[in-house]
């Protein structure tokens, strides 16, 4: 089964007729996955400014990572689940949208360098830490949900 | 005032009629990238700010010492009320007509000033004796209060912003 035809399949469901035939339906989703933005937002700018040493807290790295991840799981989940119904709108619309396919693509490379690969370089032993190691985890989280978001605003735009 | 133009909206269609207004609205770019540059500081914005009521409500970074928090992340809301303030300016400006006329943006105003009063009063109050319950736990009644209010509040200016390019 092709990508394109799970699209199709998609659009032909009554979940898709449901939502493009609603007033109110994409707006209400539509801020649903603002709301999601600031929660994801919130957790991963503070948790990369500490560790690039813009914001100053008491306790380690690793400790502050930890607490804000799950906001940042439930920002991220309030954006995938309202984003699917987003897709669900018009699923040909966004099919052939070159921002859309570049969104996907960072989304899915953002989300799995934040959960593991950062995750692990910021959380290292109090005392032994390599600092560059973790400012360049903050640096490519930063820029790599940066990306995500402009290229997100780019989907409506082109 | 009787059979005249209400002096605000008089002003609105003076500013809709400045070249600076002219500019951003006819050209195909500005707008969008204006709005882009409005909705990641937003996200700075009310973005660090969830963090600190998400602190006052007792529910991340207990171990940190509440009034550290505030004074960490603080100056990076200042930052993104800055940039989100003048590119909002900016986009008023844009479709000042239109907007003196749209619902949604005179509740996002109302809200604005109620998010701004409930964060100055928190200052002004409860947060002046922080030192009574910087480590604490639960956190004082009228700091969760302060908070889940800032959620809200926020919450709603999110909805009416993004609500305001439906009622165009």
């Amino acid at each position: 089964m092709s990508l394109l035809s799970v699209f199709r399949w998609l659009a032909d469901s009554q979940l898709s007729t449901a939502i493009a035939n609603s007033h109110y339906a994409f707006a209400v989703i539509e801020m649903v996955h603002l709301m999601g933005l600031t929660l994801l937002g919130g957790a991963v700018i503070v948790t990369d400014l500490t560790a690039l040493g813009l914001i100053s807290l008491k306790q380690e790295i690793g400790e502050i990572q930890r607490d804000l991840s799950p906001v940042a799981a439930v920002g991220l989940a309030m954006l995938l689940i309202s984003g699917f119904f987003m897709l669900a709108d018009g699923p040909l619309r966004y099919y052939g949208n070159a921002a859309f396919r570049l969104k996907m693509l960072l989304l899915v490379v953002a989300a799995l360098f934040y959960f593991s690969v950062h995750r692990r370089a910021l959380s290292v032993a109090p005392g032994a830490r390599p600092r560059g190691k973790i400012r360049l985890a903050a640096l490519t989280s930063l820029t790599l949900w940066f990306g995500v978001a402009l290229a997100g605003r780019a989907i409506g735009v082109l | 005032m009787a059979g005249g133009v209400p002096l605000l909206l008089e002003w609105c269609n003076r500013i809709s009629a400045t070249s600076l207004s002219t500019v951003i609205r006819e050209s195909d770019w500005w707008f969008n990238i204006i709005e882009t540059v409005h909705v990641i500081f937003t996200t700075l914005m009310v973005g660090t700010i969830l963090v600190v009521d998400l602190r006052l409500l007792g529910i991340v970074l207990c171990r940190e010492p509440a009034s550290r928090v505030v004074q960490a992340v603080v100056p990076w809301t200042w930052a993104g009320l800055a940039i989100m303030g003048t590119s909002g300016l900016l986009l008023f400006i844009s479709e000042a007509a239109q907007a003196y006329d749209n619902v949604a943006f005179r509740i996002k105003l109302v809200l604005l000033l109620a998010a701004g009063v409930n964060a100055l009063l928190f200052h002004t109050t409860i947060y002046r004796a922080v030192g009574e319950w910087d480590t604490r736990l639960p956190t004082p009644g009228r700091a969760r209060t302060a908070g889940a209010l800032s959620v809200a509040l926020w919450t709603a200016v999110i909805v009416c912003g993004r609500t305001i390019a439906y009622f165009h």
